[in-house]
């Protein structure tokens, strides 16, 4: 081994860094000792805050109208470090299935948060703790379409980091969610300046799961501008990345959006290829869920290809996968496209059974009014022997709109 | 694009996933005393020899990054990756906010405090126009070798080695190149010597 003071090199080697650090001679050592002191308090101290905590957000929840929820910002037990990170995880768990509840729990921990005095905690924690707090918030915005609002929760996270040098990893985070509050405001490149800056510091700080993420997202922000080949390019390289560090989850899904950017070409033959190894690392983890997802694509891909029976099959089977893991909203989707199939070749009958079963599971759902008055529409049209393709996919584009259709970012 | 791919695809892996990786920090009170204690010099090293941050900063930014490590600290897979990263844009991010407060120079006391680079400049300023002229009156070789000897500091050997020839041919080279100028300079017409 070639032993040197590259940083890198520093960080694999015990001989180096200590023959680094060796040159350094503290010039005030009781400061240093003062200064140890502090932080060793301050370590055991959320430590305990921590081991005490046990399941305290869950009871408070779980014992607690939500309407109520805004009032247990003065119970005590939840005022901590402890409890502000379990209501984290509360807001992340119900952020794709129930944004509105995420918020709740969100605007409860920045109250929290704001609130708690300055000599709680060291200033570079307590801005920690107030910037994932408003993050989260940002974040459950964010999944409701409340943009602005959203950019104004994210800037001040971001404010609440400033005047800390160390934070870097918590600002990457924050970067992160701003720049999928930006993509979705259209602001591609100030997004793409964002993800960047982030990505870089996942690199440094060696976060290879966020560093993916990132560009994941990055590739996505291309993909939604139509930069079709930007977007396969930059999930080629970290496929690459993803094989490297053995992360399989990761290497299903970049396969999965390689298959749809394959799709947007036109190149059919690679993109069954991604479709397929994407199906075949998701089985592999148990994913039922995501199988499905991946079984649609390469449905669609089939009958993009010509071979209507076979990409109808698929899409059946990803429905039938999606309606048992009460995915309405999914197993909707692929009906839609099942029926306009259907109406390209004149089988009506069969068209019409499908859209009133689909009409009966949106209501049973209870989802979006403007989804279910689109698909009852459809099926009176088919009724009347009026529905085109055309207003098949009609249907399908309003039924997708309505969808939440973002990723949290931790 | 059949579906979203944002969807389809960017699922959070979440820190829920993320197997902690510094499997002795949890052991308690010791281990953040061992961590704190073996690493605190190397951050402080870091700052003050990679960046040049005062050691009075570097101490400030050190700790810092001790204490955003416990808030973080099980989703750190790489420890001593995530304390050099987390040093390293800490001093840049310090330089950046200390540029920021650089406060703009008194115009009233530059007056009084003249830069002393600029003392006898108008004794020495005739002299320095003859040589830039005898300079630019040179072949260009000859000018470029003056150049990076006198105005870039480039030392005799690094001059031999960009011009891919030995160190004593390249003395004698800038010698060379000297008396050149000085022929110039003293036999230049309608110039007064200073």
């Amino acid at each position: 081994m070639n032993h040197s003071d590259d940083l890198r090199h520093i960080a694999e080697c015990p001989s180096c860094r200590q023959r680094f650090s060796e040159n350094v001679l503290p010039f005030d050592a009781e400061r240093r000792r003062e200064t140890a002191r502090e932080f060793l308090a301050t370590a055991f101290a959320m430590e305990r805050e921590r081991n005490s905590a046990a399941d305290v957000v869950d009871r408070h929840l779980r014992d607690t109208p939500i309407e109520e929820w805004p009032g247990l910002a003065e119970s005590q037990a939840l005022r901590n470090n402890a409890a502000l990170e379990q209501l984290s995880e509360e807001v992340r768990k119900r952020l794709e299935r129930n944004p509105v509840q995420a918020l709740a729990i969100a605007n409860l921990a920045a109250s929290i948060a704001e609130s708690l005095p300055a000599s709680a905690y060291p200033a570079i924690v307590l801005g920690q703790i107030r910037s994932t707090a408003l993050r989260d918030r940002a974040n459950a915005l964010r999944y409701l379409g409340r943009l602005d609002e959203a950019y104004d929760s994210i800037a001040t996270a971001e404010a609440r980091l400033d005047a800390f040098p160390g934070a870097a990893h918590d600002r990457a985070i924050v970067w992160l969610v701003k720049a999928m509050i930006l993509g979705q405001m259209d602001l591609f490149d100030d997004a793409e300046g964002m993800i960047t800056a982030a990505s870089d510091i996942f690199a440094e700080v060696n976060d290879s799961p966020r560093f993916l993420q990132a560009g994941l997202i990055h590739g996505n922000l291309l993909n939604n501008q139509k930069r079709y080949e930007d977007a396969q390019q930059v999930f080629r390289d970290l496929l690459s990345v993803a094989i490297l560090g053995r992360d399989v989850e990761m290497q299903a899904r970049l396969h999965n959006n390689l298959g749809y950017c394959a799709t947007s070409l036109d190149d059919y033959g690679s993109a069954n290829i991604h479709f397929s190894q994407a199906i075949a690392r998701f089985t592999d983890l148990g994913f039922t869920g995501e199988v499905a997802r991946t079984e649609r694509g390469a449905g669609l891909v089939l009958i993009g290809k010509g071979q209507i029976d076979l990409g109808m099959a698929r899409l059946s089977e990803a429905r039938q996968t999606f309606a048992g893991l009460h995915m309405p909203e999914e197993a909707g989707l692929c009906a839609l496209r099942l029926i306009e199939a259907m109406v390209e070749r004149g089988q009506t009958d069969e068209a019409r059974t499908l859209a009133a079963s689909v009409v009966e599971e949106f209501t049973a759902a209870a989802l979006d009014a403007r989804a279910i008055d689109a698909v009852t529409r459809l099926h009176a049209s088919l009724d009347a022997d009026g529905a085109t393709a055309e207003a098949v996919r009609t249907a399908h584009a309003l039924v997708k709109s309505l969808t939440v259709d973002q990723a949290p970012a931790s | 694009m059949p579906v979203n791919v944002i969807t389809a695809g960017t699922l959070d892996p979440g820190i829920a996933d993320l197997a902690p990786i510094v499997p002795d920090c949890d052991a308690g009170e010791l281990a953040f005393d061992r961590l704190y204690e073996d690493n605190l010099s190397l951050l402080v090293a870091i700052a003050m020899r990679k960046f040049q941050v005062p050691e009075v900063d570097a101490e400030g930014l050190a700790h810092e990054v001790f204490y955003s490590y416990l808030k973080r600290k099980d989703e750190i897979r790489n420890l001593h990756a995530w304390l050099i990263g987390a040093i390293c844009h800490a001093c840049r991010y310090f330089w950046r906010q200390n540029g920021r407060r650089t406060e703009q120079l008194d115009q009233g006391m530059a007056m009084l405090r003249p830069d002393p680079a600029s003392a006898g400049i108008l004794d020495r300023l005739p002299a320095q126009i003859a040589a830039r002229d005898a300079l630019e009156a040179l072949p260009p070789r000859y000018k470029e070798i003056l150049r990076l000897r006198y105005f870039e500091g480039y030392s005799i050997r690094e001059i031999a080695d960009s011009l891919g020839v030995t160190v004593k041919y390249t003395q004698k080279l800038v010698v060379k190149c000297l008396r050149r100028a000085e022929q110039t300079f003293n036999t230049a017409p309608a110039r007064k010597k200073p």
